[in-house]
């Protein structure tokens, strides 16, 4: 019998969206079963999406064809690229969205997918066939049946939500948790581990003093996310900034006691680059205050987000904490700060496409695999959908590589390290990370979606004329510039001297170059120069500059990236067998725990030691040669 | 992944060229009936030297080693034939013939540690076993490293730590609010590094002095009595003495122990200008000897004193030199250092001095770089902390900077443990309160 659907996706988050979403563009019949479908695309916790590195993670996502970039230019309220003083390769484009506008915008994106069925709905159980998935179970039940299934579940796997002593069974306010579904998972002998996150409370806008707080505005000229986007829809709003007292450290250590965090009612480890304000105090006690971002949470939203203070301190305390900030003298508090409980599945039991290992037919995607964070649930998302519509329609894996992308340096990490802590992505994360700006995120990652039809003919033409409008430019920096009276007097025009002959990459190399100022008289000099960079935007400009302007050090990186690519091009078979002559009984295990992919792989595995490393090489060379 | 067979595989075990014997060796399942294809005949049994004949082509000795009982744990022969190359090659191309491919280089060892009868530490001396990249490079160093230099090093791999965290910090935290680290910090920490690292770097000079011996060069004018002391030094009638200045052209050299170590004296052709062609080779080969040398004595005879010729060729030296006046028989001298070999005044004093000098300056005493793997990598280290500073000092942004404190890092790896990502995240979350 035929299956009702070639792939199933569990959950309706923002690694479910993306995974969904690819798939039935892709051209496969794909249901995706959700417990609530008015939360689909619902943000959990801050009302933003970007930031450092995250940014690049959603520019990844629109580079290879997902929703979240056109989500959030949808929904976005305050635009502002982070670093904007650094250079671009660290630059983290971020939004403040209007989190009922960002939930429609992914509903209609998905309701738009003709191969896209919703179906409103618990799943109690995988339906397991041997050592392979085929399809679920729902809470009434019923069973659909499928090829694949990829299981995005978030938080809300045997879920726990800690509000001071108060313990309720549930992933996120007011929804059910998932509370057999992991049996299913340890049935296929996968281990599970517990982990924890935190939100903040929400503070009813109109009791707020905001004459009080420090502005905190957006960027002046907004920058869309996707390269669909033309013009943000939305009118774009402050935020603002606040900060924490002595006082509020006071009540908060007098009251620690109470935190479950503190009072042993909580085991399981949370993120350490997102502690909870009990735990900032606690850890930090010589900081005199700490920093608290105040968050619309939409346009007409009610509430405002306290980004800076998640706590599970009992509710009669979070009262205390918000009023003694400056401007909340009076705050009421609409929704109090928890903590969340839930199980995850220690993502080195995933091959690199993050499909389970030894069971056929099941991925997994999002917070289940030890991450936190909307970007980095996305971006999973999209490649275990990439994968598993690979796998059904008989296509290679899709593994991207660590000098290719932010998502492959994280799915390798996790693969890889596994995680004790909820993972988030980091710039510093990337060996190379100068290859990996937002800038060149097309270059990089749309080929790949191009090539398994999975960019649609608009964004493939936007895609393909940057490209060309963007490298036009860059070749302008191979023109010599000679100090003729001409072209003196065009950089004299824009503040620089010229001596000796140069390029303009190398001019451009000079300190304190304005390039506005550069292109606006090179009409008579430098023709050629002015038409190619008049054509950029803004941001292609940017990207361009930093291009010519850290040639050197970009391709120092990429020398470097393609000497260290060999190794991940010598493929490691699944069946592989690490009982080998020369490697001790603890490299051995290290090996078969994680499985790696490639030679690759296997050296950043912690704890295997480069001779292990030699040797596996030597074993694997051999297979070649005598095959 | 099954374990594919090994095939069988033939190479010269010795280097191609006429000598007295040449050893092929032959490996894997195919070796012995390859044997008996070449002989013709039974085979000699397992462990014995048996003398064979291979028709048409030589005598030879055969070996045989039968699995897992060999160098490389397969059956393994080894013919001993004499050393013609041609013979080589004959004995080869027929054993192709019956079926043995042509080894890689280093593929017997590699056979060895696949079958576990080598480790990789015992087969690390074959080239192309070990990429050079890899940090095994650093576990063998770190062996062979102990107190104070690791103690060095650890200590400039924690400062490199703490300010590439927090650079990191600057980039990936920026909206906390924190300013992690001043880049006039930076730059002081990053000087401080490369103190220690030139400190490192300096004591390879002892630790290769230790490992290789010294070069000393005997300088001076003609005729201050350069080959005298040389002869009196090494205690032969090496170099030939006559009362001609300019007797001496080429180099002579010889090698005697000082302070422990072997120390090479090169008697040199007196320095002067000269219109002889061959004499003049002679001191321009002086000069560049000196040039090299770890220790140069200089010779003045003091019956003609130091005169402006001397000055200025000392002025024109540098390095370490030992300024020794000679003929002391001759005249009074009121220098430090006066010896006379005819009346062997002055010897044993100068055999002092120059023992001291070498262990005060060139014996390591405990923990130097003795290899030049461990000095190329330190000397790495602080060309990318100069590179780094140079980054800091044109203004550039941490990331540039951090790309040449990570080279920086992944150098100093190789003595003492590389700085993991996981160092720089814990090194970030223990010091600073992130997340907003």
């Amino acid at each position: 019998m035929n299956p009702q659907y070639d792939l199933i996706v569990i959950g309706g988050g923002h690694a479910g969206a993306e995974a969904a979403r690819v798939a039935a563009r892709g051209g496969i019949r794909v249901a995706m079963v959700t417990m609530l479908r008015e939360a689909i695309g619902r943000m959990s916790c801050n009302p933003a999406i970007g930031g450092l590195a995250k940014g690049n993670l959603v520019k990844e996502i629109d580079a290879l064809g997902g929703l979240m970039g056109e989500a959030t230019d949808r929904a976005g309220i305050q635009f502002k690229v982070l670093n904007r003083s650094k250079g671009p390769a660290v630059q983290g484009p971020r939004a403040q969205c209007d989190r009922d506008l960002y939930a429609t915008a992914v509903q209609e994106l998905l309701t738009a997918e003709p191969n896209l069925t919703i179906v409103e709905s618990s799943v109690s159980s995988l339906i397991i066939d041997g050592s392979a998935v085929r399809g679920v179970v729902l809470g009434d039940g019923a069973r659909l049946s499928a090829r694949a299934v990829i299981v995005t579940t978030g938080t809300f796997l045997r879920a726990l939500m800690h509000s001071g002593e108060v313990k309720r069974v549930g992933g996120r306010f007011g929804e059910p948790s998932a509370e057999t579904l992991s049996d299913s998972l340890r049935a296929l002998g996968l281990e599970l581990g517990r982990l924890k996150t935190g939100t903040p409370p929400r503070v009813d806008h109109n009791t707020v003093d905001f004459a009080a707080l420090e502005e905190a505005p957006g960027d002046k000229h907004p920058r869309p996310f996707s390269i669909l986007t033309d013009a943000l829809p939305q009118p774009q709003i402050l935020c603002w900034l606040t900060y924490t007292s002595a006082f509020a450290h006071e009540l908060i250590r007098a009251n620690l006691h109470r935190a479950p965090m503190y009072s042993g009612q909580i085991q399981a480890i949370g993120p350490r680059y997102c502690p909870s304000i009990e735990d900032k105090v606690v850890r930090f006690a010589e900081k005199e205050r700490h920093q608290v971002f105040v968050e619309p949470e939409g346009l007409q939203h009610p509430w405002l987000y306290l980004n800076g203070i998640s706590t599970s301190l009992p509710p009669d305390v979070q009262d205390a904490v918000v009023r003694s900030l400056p401007g909340f003298a009076n705050a009421q508090i609409a929704r109090y700060g928890y903590a969340v409980e839930y199980d995850f599945v220690n993502p080195e039991q995933l091959d690199a496409t993050l499909q389970v290992r030894g069971v056929d037919g099941l991925w997994l995607a999002g917070q289940i695999n030890g991450t936190s964070g909307y970007e980095e649930a996305a971006a999973q998302g999209l490649l275990a959908g990439i994968n598993a519509l690979q796998a059904i329609r008989g296509g290679e894996p899709v593994i991207l590589r660590r000098d290719q992308a932010y998502a492959a340096v994280m799915i390798d990490d996790l693969v890889t390290h596994g995680t004790t802590e909820p993972y988030r992505m980091f710039t510093s994360r990337a060996e190379h990370r100068l290859l990996l700006g937002c800038d060149s995120v097309y270059e990089r990652l749309s080929p790949v979606a191009s090539q398994l039809g999975l960019l649609d003919a608009e964004r493939q033409r936007r895609v393909e004329q940057r490209i060309a409008r963007m490298s036009r430019a860059v070749a302008t920096g191979t023109i010599e510039l000679r100090p003729d009276r001409e072209t003196i007097a065009w950089l004299a025009g824009a503040g620089l001297e010229l001596s000796a002959q140069t390029t303009v990459e190398k001019l451009l190399q000079r300190p304190n170059v304005d390039i506005d100022r550069l292109v606006a008289a090179a009409e008579n000099a430098q023709p050629e120069f002015a038409a190619a960079f008049r054509a950029l935007s803004e941001d292609e400009r940017e990207g361009v500059v930093s291009r010519l302007r850290y040639a050197g050090y970009i391709e120092r990186q990429q020398r470097e990236a393609e000497r260290l690519r060999a190794d991940e091009a010598l493929r490691i078979p699944q069946t592989m067998t690490y009982a080998l002559p020369g490697l001790s009984r603890e490299m051995t295990e290290k090996l078969t725990h994680v499985r790696p992919a490639s030679l690759g792989q296997a050296s950043r595995i912690p704890g295997v030691t480069p001779a292990a490393i030699a040797i596996l090489r030597m074993h694997l060379r051999r297979g070649e040669r005598v095959a | 992944m099954s374990e594919p067979a090994f095939d069988t595989i033939v190479a010269p075990a010795t280097p191609v060229g006429l000598s007295a014997l040449a050893m092929v060796r032959i490996d894997g399942p195919g070796s012995t009936s390859i044997l008996t294809e070449l002989t013709r005949s039974g085979l000699p049994a397992v462990r014995n030297a048996t003398l064979v004949e291979l028709p048409e082509i030589d005598q030879c000795v055969v070996v045989r080693y039968a699995a897992p009982h060999s160098f490389t744990g397969n059956d393994l022969v080894e013919l001993t034939l004499h050393g013609n190359p041609v013979l080589v090659e004959q004995v080869i191309a027929a054993c192709v013939a019956h079926g043995a491919r042509i080894a890689e280089p280093g593929e017997f060892t590699e056979r060895a540690v696949l079958n576990g009868k080598l480790d990789l530490v015992q087969a690390e001396s074959i080239a192309d076993l070990i990429n050079a990249r890899t940090a095994l490079q650093a576990k063998l160093s770190l062996s062979n490293l102990e107190g104070v230099l690791s103690r060095k090093a650890t200590a400039v791999r924690q400062t490199l730590l703490e300010v590439i965290a927090r650079l990191e910090a600057a980039l990936d935290f920026s909206e906390e609010g924190y300013e992690f680290i001043a880049r006039d910090e930076v730059r002081e920490r990053l000087n401080e590094a490369q103190r220690e690292i030139a400190a490192m770097a300096e004591t390879y000079r002892r630790g290769h002095a230790t490992a290789t011996g010294l070069n000393a060069v005997i300088l001076g004018r003609p005729n201050a009595g350069k080959s005298t002391l040389l002869n009196r030094l090494v205690g032969t009638d090496r170099a030939i003495v006559t009362p001609i200045p300019g007797t001496t052209r080429d180099i002579v050299r010889e090698t005697i122990e000082i302070g422990g170590l072997p120390v090479t004296l090169a008697d040199t052709a007196g320095l002067r200008a000269t219109a002889n062609v061959v004499e003049g080779i002679g001191v321009e080969r002086a000069r560049a000897a000196a040039r090299s040398a770890d220790l140069i004595i200089y010779l003045v005879d003091a019956t003609v004193g130091l005169t402006a010729a001397d000055q200025a060729e000392l002025d024109s030296l540098d390095g370490d030199v030992l300024l020794v006046f000679t003929k002391a028989d001759l005249t009074h001298v009121n220098a430090e250092l006066s010896i006379s070999a005819v009346i062997d005044h002055g010897i044993d004093e100068l055999l002092r001095v120059l023992d001291h000098r070498v262990r005060k300056q060139f014996v390591a005493s405990e923990g130097a770089l003795v290899n030049e793997r461990q000095h190329a990598a330190v000397l790495e280290c602080w060309g990318a902390l100069a590179a780094a500073q140079q980054a800091l000092a044109t203004a550039l942004d941490e990331q540039m900077v951090l790309v040449d404190l990570y080279r920086a890092a992944n150098s100093l790896g190789l003595l003492v443990g590389a700085i993991t990502r996981d160092d720089i995240l814990s090194e970030i979350f223990g010091k600073f309160c992130i997340g907003k």
